[in-house]
């Protein structure tokens, strides 16, 4: 008789309070998680109440925090107001002018070749932008360059944090060795792989060649085709890191009494992966993605340094654009572009937090089926509440 | 109460700091020590060091002036400098490229030296190139130009001879020839280092301009005397036609990339038998491991049918922020840095096209790599130097969108033909604009 034993360690750990910061991600994540607890501690007198207490957490989590609204005396209000001044100045004055100043640059002729005239000009630059041939490339380009760098960048990073999270001899130094690439600044990564893509003096052909996997060198950077897949690498490499980092932290921070529990419930690798793991981290993925969706699309290094939006204006995004046209001194159209990066990842970022947050309230849903389940048999009802 | 007063400490730290901060750039010291903010633009490590043990010696000469060397990294540079003359403050010499003056001098950042430099005895020392690009048009002086960058072409002395020819390529149907016979792909030796990246559209240039040579306008290296662009030439095709198919037939495939480093690095290396460069690559290859010092020399720079070339000077010098509060100061640096042995040296450490009209009889230039750039001065009227319209407002528009362009036709995705029709309708209506 293990099982009694070992569940009430886990239940406590299992309960909201149990999870680490109390973020509505965190406590999706504890609801998320709870269908594999609750229902595995329902042999003996503990399975109602398991099932009962989840569904009792996941009602009233929402309304439990609100009812003790601080109430606000006005010298409060100063003493905050005080201490939150010299951040906000600082952003203010930092952050906020300078965005602000450099915006209106976008509706005027501000061309640093002759500052002479900087009239407004209304929407022109923007319908230059709109109307250069470039634009159609650079657009899905971007695309390209941020799903064909986030899609491998997560599932390798995933993994990475999945196999680090073992303990093993000689962690550490892997975790290290690992997490190094982030320190690089992405500029030298560039040239580095300029380099290393080189199709004479390469070190990549060279060790197709020597597998004999190729007879004739690739021109990598040469060939638009290949030049998109070869920065794609670069910035593969570069960011798994990043992924790494991140789900390593938020697995760490999932309870190991959970993983016992699912083990003795007979849960496999794969059903653990998706019942326990994901679910309890689905917050830090979701913000991970949205950050790095932000930063990826902000990311000009690497392609800059690698094929300077070549050959042929076929490997620029919208940055490395902004970029070319910071260059030519036209400040007003660059501006222009900074303008529309800012609207385009806006409007992203709404639509992955609403989406992601509509998924999170369906992730709730198998806590229902737990309850529904209560009282039955724990191990086919686990695997209904599976199904389900 | 410990930790409040280590808090105040810690402000009054911090103000100070930010204070003292502020406080750069200001007037003279009270011992009437002037500190010059110079800022360099085609910044290298080996160049710094020159530069400051120059300046070393400046302030040995001046003991009441100091000059503080600003050299952020040379992608960056110009910008950078942009920045700090548009706040019109803490810079008081600076470098001045060929493509920035104009912008510069139009937005009112630089000041104008010329009734500075009014006798000046520095003016008789400098060779007639140096003169004129010291004066815009109007004769204003923006900027004393420190060295001059021009082609050359570095050849493989063995290669060359291995291949069955007695000289190095003269014309640029030569190097067609010769490079075709070099190239053996198998073994990974190529003919030419094609520039097919950044800045490709400087060697289309060359090759168009040496093909129109004889109709060429000296003041704008773009039009034609007949007021037309070089674009518009027929022989401008003719001319593409032989550098496309030195690509084609006689260059690493890849090359379609190759911008600076992958050019010196694929001759250095030893796998190009021809690179057309400026004189600073002399340097490099002279560290090469691959190539030794006798497999390698230059040739002066590749003629067209009519037996004639266009070297197309690109140069840079030092000039002063109209915003500087210490012009008297700079000006002397400036001068400085023109005289003598401080512009001999710089000259010569850095591979430059030199200044001084003492050059020629310098022994230094008439060895080795060096002697075909002595040939060029000799021979005017083959080598012709033409002004190139580096000075346009559009110029860095013109350098991404041609360099666009020629990588389209390499890529097979244009020809030569609607690329030079592009090209002349570019020139003609930014001319027509202006």
């Amino acid at each position: 008789m293990k099982e009694p034993v070992a569940f009430p360690s886990a239940r406590p750990e299992g309960e909201p309070g149990g999870t680490p910061t109390p973020t509505t991600c965190s406590t999706d994540a504890a609801v998320g998680a709870r269908p594999d607890v609750g229902p595995d501690a329902g042999t003996g007198l503990r399975a109602g109440a398991g099932g009962r207490g989840s569904t009792a957490a996941s009602t009233s989590a929402p309304t439990a925090p609100r009812p003790r609204r601080p109430v606000f005396t006005g010298r409060q209000g100063l003493t905050v107001a005080a201490f939150m001044a010299p951040a906000a100045l600082f952003v203010a004055v930092f952050i906020y002018y300078p965005m602000i100043a450099g915006s209106q640059m976008a509706f005027r002729n501000w061309n640093l070749n002759d500052l002479t005239d900087t009239s407004w000009v209304g929407l022109k630059n923007f319908r230059e932008i709109f109307t250069d041939p470039v634009f159609g490339t650079v657009l899905s380009n971007t695309g390209i360059w941020v799903v064909g760098s986030i899609v491998p960048q997560f599932v390798i990073g995933f993994a990475i944090a999945l196999w680090l999270r073992r303990r093993f001899r000689f962690r550490g130094l892997y975790q290290a060795l690992i997490f190094f690439p982030w320190a690089i600044s992405g500029f030298l990564i560039g040239i580095l792989f300029r380099w290393m893509f080189n199709s004479e003096f390469g070190v990549v052909n060279d060790l197709l060649e020597k597998a004999g996997l190729i007879n004739e060198p690739i021109p990598w950077l040469a060939d638009p085709k290949t030049a998109m897949v070869a920065v794609l690498i670069a910035n593969i490499w570069y960011g798994v890191t990043f992924f790494a980092i991140m789900i390593l932290a938020a697995l760490q921070s999932i309870p190991d009494e959970i993983y016992e529990a699912a083990e003795i419930d007979g849960a496999g690798k794969v059903r653990t992966l998706f019942q326990i793991t994901i679910p309890s981290i689905r917050g830090t993925l979701s913000l991970t993605v949205l950050l790095r969706v932000i930063w990826i699309f902000n990311f000009p290094d690497l392609i800059f340094a690698m094929t300077g939006g070549g050959p042929s204006n076929e490997t620029h995004i919208v940055t490395t654009w902004m970029i070319t046209v910071t260059q030519q001194g036209d400040y007003g159209r660059a501006s222009a572009i900074g303008l529309i990066v800012v609207a385009m990842l806006l409007v992203f970022s709404v639509f992955h937090l609403t989406a992601t947050r509509e998924k999170s309230a369906t992730g709730g849903r198998p806590t229902t089926g737990g309850k529904r389940a209560t009282g039955r048999n724990p191990r086919t009802r686990k695997t209904k509440g599976t199904v389900s | 109460m410990l930790s409040r007063r280590r808090t105040a400490t810690a402000l009054c730290l911090a103000a100070a700091l930010v204070l003292s901060g502020c406080a750069v750039g200001g007037g003279a010291a009270a011992d009437g020590t002037v500190t010059l903010h110079m800022v360099e633009s085609l910044t290298n490590p080996t160049r710094t060091a020159v530069l400051k043990d120059l300046i070393g010696e400046f302030e040995k000469q001046n003991p009441k002036i100091k000059v503080d060397l600003i050299s952020p990294p040379t992608d960056q540079a110009d910008q950078k400098i942009q920045q700090m003359l548009q706040s019109g403050s803490g810079i008081d010499t600076l470098e001045v490229r060929d493509i920035t003056s104009g912008p510069w001098s139009t937005n009112h950042w630089l000041y104008d030296m010329s009734k500075d430099l009014k006798g000046w005895a520095g003016w008789d020392e400098l060779t007639d190139n140096t003169v004129k690009y010291a004066k815009d048009a109007k004769g204003r002086t923006y900027y004393i130009p420190y060295g001059f960058y021009g082609l050359s072409l570095f050849y493989r002395s063995d290669l060359v001879t291995g291949a069955g020819f007695k000289n190095p390529p003269a014309s640029w149907d030569d190097l067609l020839e010769q490079a075709t016979a070099i190239q053996n792909p198998g073994k990974r030796q190529y003919g030419y280092a094609f520039r097919g990246g950044t800045n490709a559209n400087s060697n289309a240039v060359a090759v168009i301009e040496a093909y129109v040579a004889d109709k060429i306008d000296r003041d704008n290296g773009f039009k034609l005397t007949d007021g037309r662009t070089i674009f518009s030439a027929p022989e401008a095709l003719t001319a593409l036609k032989t550098y496309f198919a030195l690509f084609k037939k006689a260059s690493p495939p890849s090359s379609v990339a190759w911008g600076y480093p992958e050019m010196v690095e694929g001759f250095s290396n030893g796998s190009t038998a021809f690179l057309l460069q400026d004189p600073e690559v002399i340097a490099t290859l002279g560290e090469s491991k691959a190539i030794s010092q006798q497999q390698w020399t230059t040739a002066p720079l590749l003629t067209g049918p009519s037996g004639k070339a266009v070297q197309p000077v690109a140069t840079a010098g030092w000039g002063i922020a109209a915003g500087s509060k210490h012009k008297a100061e700079a000006t002397k640096l400036v001068k400085f840095l023109a005289e003598g042995d401080a512009a001999t040296t710089f000259d010569k450490k850095n591979s430059l096209v030199p200044i001084l009209k003492s050059a020629a009889d310098d022994t230094y230039y008439k060895t080795g790599a060096w002697a075909s750039y002595v040939k060029m001065t000799e021979n005017p009227d083959a080598y012709i130097t033409v002004t190139q319209p580096r000075d346009s407002s559009w110029w860095t528009e013109w350098i991404q969108k041609s360099d666009a362009d020629i990588q389209k036709v390499l890529l097979g995705k244009m020809t030569p033909e609607q690329l030079l029709t592009g090209w002349d309708s570019y020139w003609t209506a930014k001319w027509k604009s202006q």
